[in-house]
């Protein structure tokens, strides 16, 4: 059996959503009253996997 | 036809937000193809690919928002456009947003559980991100390999926190229902499942029983095969042993593997709390000797939880059910001899086709039970079929059917007009995002397909069953009798809705042979 302390932390806490992608799934949770932090996610490179590899390989 | 472009310079909408703006394109009049999304490198390719990129897509960066529609006219193209822009995202009511989850949890360090939706080959460098940070995370996104699943999860396991996918749906944690999940009363029972769909087909009857769920904690649907190991069951297990507020523990998942089960077994034999289990199609004997109650399926494994809280489900009997199928078929025409399927859910495709089959024999399908009945042509129905209407050969270029349900209107028009159907077989899906009135959408097709039928000569059966609950922001209770006004017939489950459908037909054939 694992730790599970993180797991029974965020049971007993006031839940702060961060939402990475469409925003409806995060408006979902705000209509349920959570507190909900948007991110734009948009792939780094602009979907170019040959950049994004070569960012990667720089540590960016 | 003619190419028509329109770039909104450094204009972010979203990859759902746009899949609604084209798949409104895409029905209306005098249009060919289209495409809407951000132009990135790799939607400028698929424009490219799909043959409409001209020079404004070509010039266009990746922080512009492109829609490309090729059009009968321009006419044609202004009136879609109006459309489309009528029920789309106005980008300058949108609330502020960050662009990495970094950032948004360095500005908010109250930020404790993540939801995850980017597509699938992003999905574990995204999540590994949001789990360093210490964020619990629920991972919608799907297609991911099982060995990035696995990393992920050992990540999360290291880092003792919840990996909840890829491929998760269905999860509700503290009440509050994410992604799919439907809107659940809190209770005493702890939810841990590899099917999105089951976890909510028990959740729902839990709460109708005036019971409710603690926390429902979803594994994605790959979590118990070999590569992954059940790294996230055997982490949910303990984290609701552990929880206080979970008195009895509900575990849900199509077959695993042998080794997995093994595992699973032993550890639900340590558990100290009352555990239901079920693993459909799973070795009773090996789930039962871990001391859990077995279930065979959902409706079971419903009935199984609410047995340690003394109630009970009342589903329909076998009479009951006969007495309905009776008066189906009075008005039925002589060529009226099939069942017809369009589902929104995986799970309660092959729950209802599993059902039937032992009726009236195997059912045809895209997504069939077995290879041999796998049809040619997903559009083209044989004899008894049912399809998988959520399967990508549907849902290209549209969300899935369960946020859009008119995806699914021109498969369900199209199976009433042919004149040897006798039944429409559907499952109801509600989810906090959308869609707020699936039923009522999807009756403007079903009222005219029975009036159709009545016109010539016969009588359409449609048969359904609504999963969701009366906390929902689209009420089951409405839904369901909404759907019964019309004169369709609303089952208890879905297994109850492909035991009326197989009745049906069954009693149709013995009177066509009489």
């Amino acid at each position: 059996m694992m730790n599970t302390d993180k797991i029974q932390a965020l049971f007993g806490s006031q839940l702060v959503a961060v939402n990475i992608g469409p925003r409806l799934f995060g408006e979902a949770l705000e209509k349920q009253h959570v507190e909900v932090v948007q991110v734009d996610w948009r792939p780094v490179a602009g979907g170019d996997k040959q950049m994004q590899e070569l960012l990667a390989a720089l540590g960016i | 036809m003619e190419l028509y472009t329109v770039l909104q310079k450094d204009t972010y909408i979203d990859s759902l937000a746009s899949l609604f703006t084209m798949s409104v394109l895409m029905d209306c009049e005098g249009i060919e193809s289209a495409y809407a999304g951000m132009a990135t490198a790799s939607g400028r390719q698929t424009l490219e690919e799909l043959g409409l990129a001209d020079e404004t897509v070509r010039g266009a960066g990746e922080n512009d928002f492109v829609v490309a529609v090729r059009a009968a006219s321009r006419e044609a193209f202004e009136a879609a456009m109006a459309k489309a822009q009528k029920g789309g995202p106005a980008p300058a009511a949108q609330k502020p947003a960050f662009g990495t989850v970094q950032d948004a949890v360095r500005a908010n360090p109250r930020a404790n559980i993540c939801s995850i939706a980017v597509p699938g080959e992003y999905a574990c460098e995204v999540t590994k991100q949001a789990l360093e940070l210490g964020l619990h995370c629920i991972v919608f996104s799907s297609n991911v390999p099982l060995w990035q699943e696995r990393e992920m999860k050992e990540l999360a396991r290291e880092k003792g926190l919840l990996c909840m996918g890829p491929d998760c749906g269905v999860a509700n944690i503290n009440g509050a229902a994410f992604v799919l999940s439907s809107i659940n009363n809190r209770g005493p029972f702890g939810i841990c499942g590899a099917s999105g769909c089951g976890i909510q087909h028990v959740a729902a009857f839990l709460h109708e029983a005036g019971s409710g769920v603690s926390q429902t904690i979803g594994t994605g649907g790959n979590d118990l095969k070999e590569p992954v190991g059940g790294i996230s069951m055997l982490m949910g297990i303990d984290a609701l042993e552990n929880d206080p507020d979970t008195q009895y523990l509900v575990l849900i998942s199509r077959k695993p593997a042998d080794s997995v089960l093994q595992a699973l077994a032993g550890r639900i034999r340590l558990c100290k709390k009352p555990v239901v289990a079920c693993f459909m199609g799973a070795d009773r004997a090996v789930v039962e000797a871990s001391g859990a109650l077995w279930a065979g399926d959902l409706d079971g494994c419903a009935q199984q939880a609410l047995s340690l809280i003394g109630k009970r489900i009342d589903f329909d009997s076998e009479e009951a059910l006969d007495a309905l199928a009776r008066s189906a078929i009075e008005g039925m025409a002589p060529q009226q001899k099939y069942v017809r399927g369009i589902y929104c859910g995986g799970t309660y495709c092959d729950e209802v086709m599993q059902t039937m089959q032992e009726a009236i024999g195997g059912i045809h399908s895209n997504c069939p039970l077995l290879p041999g009945l796998r049809l040619a042509d997903s559009r083209a129905s044989v004899g008894n079929t049912v399809i998988d209407s959520g399967e990508e050969e549907f849902t290209r270029g549209r969300p899935h059917p369960t946020l859009e349900p008119s995806m699914r209107l021109p498969l369900i028009e199209k199976e009433a007009q042919d004149p040897q159907t006798a039944v429409i077989l559907l499952d109801f899906i509600l989810t906090p995002p959308e869609h707020i009135d699936p039923a009522g959408v999807t009756l403007r097709v079903l009222t005219k397909a029975m009036e159709d039928a009545r016109a010539r000569g016969g009588k359409l059966a449609v048969v359904c069953s609504v999963l969701g609950t009366d906390a929902d922001l689209q009420n089951v209770t409405l839904q369901r009798q909404k759907l019964r006004d019309a004169g369709v017939y609303v089952c208890r489950s879905n297994r109850q809705a492909g035991q009326l459908a197989a009745r049906i037909i069954q009693l149709k054939k013995e009177r066509d042979e009489a």
